[in-house]
């Protein structure tokens, strides 16, 4: 088992990563830049390491300032988390040359799901459904137009090196598409330094569905069920929940099965998702898969008992990972509280907080790095709290989110908490009968 | 300015000396008249509760107030006059550029911008710490084969 683990991140998962660490008996090292000096993460762990300015290129996405920060404390292993280096193959590829276990997976399965366009042909090749579109990269716009043809309009551009949403163009009608491709291309080498484009069929407010792999190298790959992710905000997500209200066991079992198959074809090691997009008419997709842990991970934790940090860490460390109940226990929601105002676009409010309350009781779980006068640097990203309600069903998990949120005070900065209270009020949530569509018209409406 | 009594060649050296120093505003008041200067702070990028240095507290900049003759202002620069030469990466902080090898500086050394101090090894490299400024080595803050972080301090410059 590791003896010390270097977190190269900051902010809530940072402070997640080595919660789990310290009940393990492995010591932590934070690294932190000098706007993140006054951070949780840094006071929590038994060491902490200064690694640039505030700037993130010239930090926590510095490679150098990291794998030094590990020699110079002897860390043994790093945990990358989510974003910054967590999916950057070259990073993992260096830690393994220092001699440093990088808790996920391999350079090469980093590489191959990194390529969305090569993850794809990989998982159809494996029997998993895949959206209808090109086979690999297209660089001929009479290829691209033939094929958008055969799948039929609306089509989807996209960047093969992008992923989480960028890089895409959405096309209606065969006259916009010559543009779209070109503008596409344009785009995806100046955003990933890499043109390569592929096509889809475009989906029409499709239901966001993910499931939770783990792989580790006695050959297990495990599935912990799914997640929806469906409320989401230009593909930024802002609510989760498990189970999914669309699936039943029969569709769960048969999307499991596919993501769990999908992940062996790669002899996946770790923890990881495979989101697959959801028709109307209950049709699964693969979508991308992701080889990191998740911010929405708590989810998948409260109803399969499981602590995903914990997973990957004896993973990594070369033991079996645990086999997951058969089915989830209850239901779980999680809010991502962001320092945004929703009156106004959602634009970041970062700042001071001037007052903070916590919820708490049963079945509520906080996973957050702020404290009470903690200035919210404007350097990273907005999400300053992570609230995690569960109940016996649907229903009760929503009624709890409604009191914890209520209880939830944080004064100084505007939060998404009241867009959420307003989520939970809407009839449309609340059914369960809701698509990626959904805050759309839900921002119509107020 | 009224009456005209106090010296454009005055005015003019106050300038300078005023450009020269760490010095930001300046009062000065002769033959009843009175002069106010004021120069802008250029800002540094570190964040606020940094950790304070081991020894001169006078680095943290903040408007100093009226020095009325030079030589008071001349005693003024003095004690802000000393430099801190700080890590540029995180790594190891070597004085010698080997095991055997003599340091590259002493305390006491006059050393000139550019003037390699140390090393700050990282990830097997070595490398060498140039100083910004021209001066003499008051103080080494860290000890030899220590590790040190991204802007720490390592040694204290008394500059020219």
């Amino acid at each position: 088992m590791f003896k010390k683990i270097l977190i190269a991140n900051r902010g809530e998962i940072a402070l997640r990563i080595i919660r789990t660490c310290k009940e393990l008996g492995i010591k932590t090292v934070a690294v932190y830049s000098e706007a993140d000096r006054e951070s949780l993460h840094v006071t929590f762990a038994d060491e902490a390491v200064c690694i640039g300015p505030a700037s993130g290129k010239e930090s926590y996405l510095k490679v150098p300032s990291i794998i030094s920060a590990a020699q110079i404390t002897g860390a043994d292993a790093i945990h990358p988390g989510y974003g910054f280096l967590a999916e950057n193959a070259d990073f993992s590829e260096i830690c393994i040359e220092a001699g440093i276990t990088f808790i996920g997976p391999s350079p090469q399965m980093i590489r191959a799901m990194g390529d969305k366009s090569f993850a794809k042909q990989t998982m159809k090749k494996n029997g998993v459904p895949v959206i209808p579109g090109s086979e690999g990269v297209i660089t001929e716009i009479n290829d691209a137009i033939k094929i958008a043809h055969e799948v039929g309009f609306p089509v989807i551009v996209k960047a093969s090196a992008g992923g989480g949403g960028k890089g895409m163009r959405i096309v209606w009608e065969e006259k916009d598409f010559e543009k779209a491709f070109q503008t596409a291309q344009t785009e995806a080498e100046a955003s990933f330094g890499n043109s390569d484009v592929y096509i889809e069929k475009y989906l029409e407010n499709p239901r966001h569905v993910e499931f939770q792999i783990m792989g580790d190298s006695f050959g297990n790959v495990f599935h912990y069920g799914e997640r929806d992710c469906s409320v989401q905000r230009r593909h930024q997500k802002l609510i989760e929940e498990s189970p999914s209200p669309a699936l039943d066991e029969v569709l769960r079992s048969k999307m499991g099965e596919a993501a769990v198959l999908g992940a062996q074809s790669v002899n996946y090691l770790g923890a990881g998702t495979v989101e697959f997009l959801l028709d109307k008419h209950k049709n699964f997709y693969f979508m991308e898969m992701n080889t990191r842990i998740q911010v929405e991970h708590p989810v998948t934790e409260t109803v399969y008992h499981v602590d995903l940090i914990r997973q990957q860490i004896l993973v990594a460390a070369g033991l079996e990972a645990d086999t997951p109940p058969e089915k989830p226990f209850g239901h779980c929601i999680e809010f991502r509280i962001n320092a945004e105002d929703p009156q106004h676009g959602f634009r970041p409010s970062p700042g001071k907080i001037t007052s903070l309350n916590f919820p708490g009781g049963y079945g509520v779980r906080v996973d957050s790095h702020i404290y009470q006068s903690y200035s919210i640097p404007p350097f990273y990203d907005s999400l300053v709290a992570k609230l995690i309600v569960w109940g016996t069903n649907r229903e009760r998990a929503i009624a709890r989110g409604k009191r914890a949120l209520d209880e939830f005070v944080i004064e100084g900065i505007k939060t998404t908490i009241p867009f959420h209270l307003k989520v939970l009020d809407d009839p449309r949530f609340v059914s369960g009968h809701f698509d990626t569509g959904f805050l759309e018209k839900f921002n119509i409406d107020n | 300015m009224e009456g005209g009594q106090m010296d454009i060649n005055l005015i003019k050296k106050l300038i300078k000396i005023l450009e020269a120093s760490e010095v930001t505003d300046l009062e000065v008041e002769e033959n009843g008249v009175k002069i106010k200067l004021a120069k802008k702070v250029r800002v540094n990028q570190t964040v606020a509760l940094a950790q304070p240095p081991i020894a001169a507290p006078a680095m943290q900049q903040t408007a100093v107030t009226v020095a009325k003759t030079t030589d008071e202002q001349k005693a003024a620069d003095e004690k802000t006059g000393l430099y801190e030469i700080k890590s540029p990466i995180v790594g190891t902080f070597y004085r010698a550029p080997g095991p055997d090898a003599d340091f590259y500086i002493q305390v006491g050394d006059v050393v000139s911008a550019g003037t390699v101090l140390c090393i700050v090894e990282a990830m097997k490299l070595m490398n060498e710490i140039e100083s910004d400024v021209n001066g003499k080595v008051v103080k080494v803050l860290v000890e030899n084969g220590k590790p040190v972080e991204y802007n720490q301090p390592l040694f204290l410059i008394q500059k020219n």
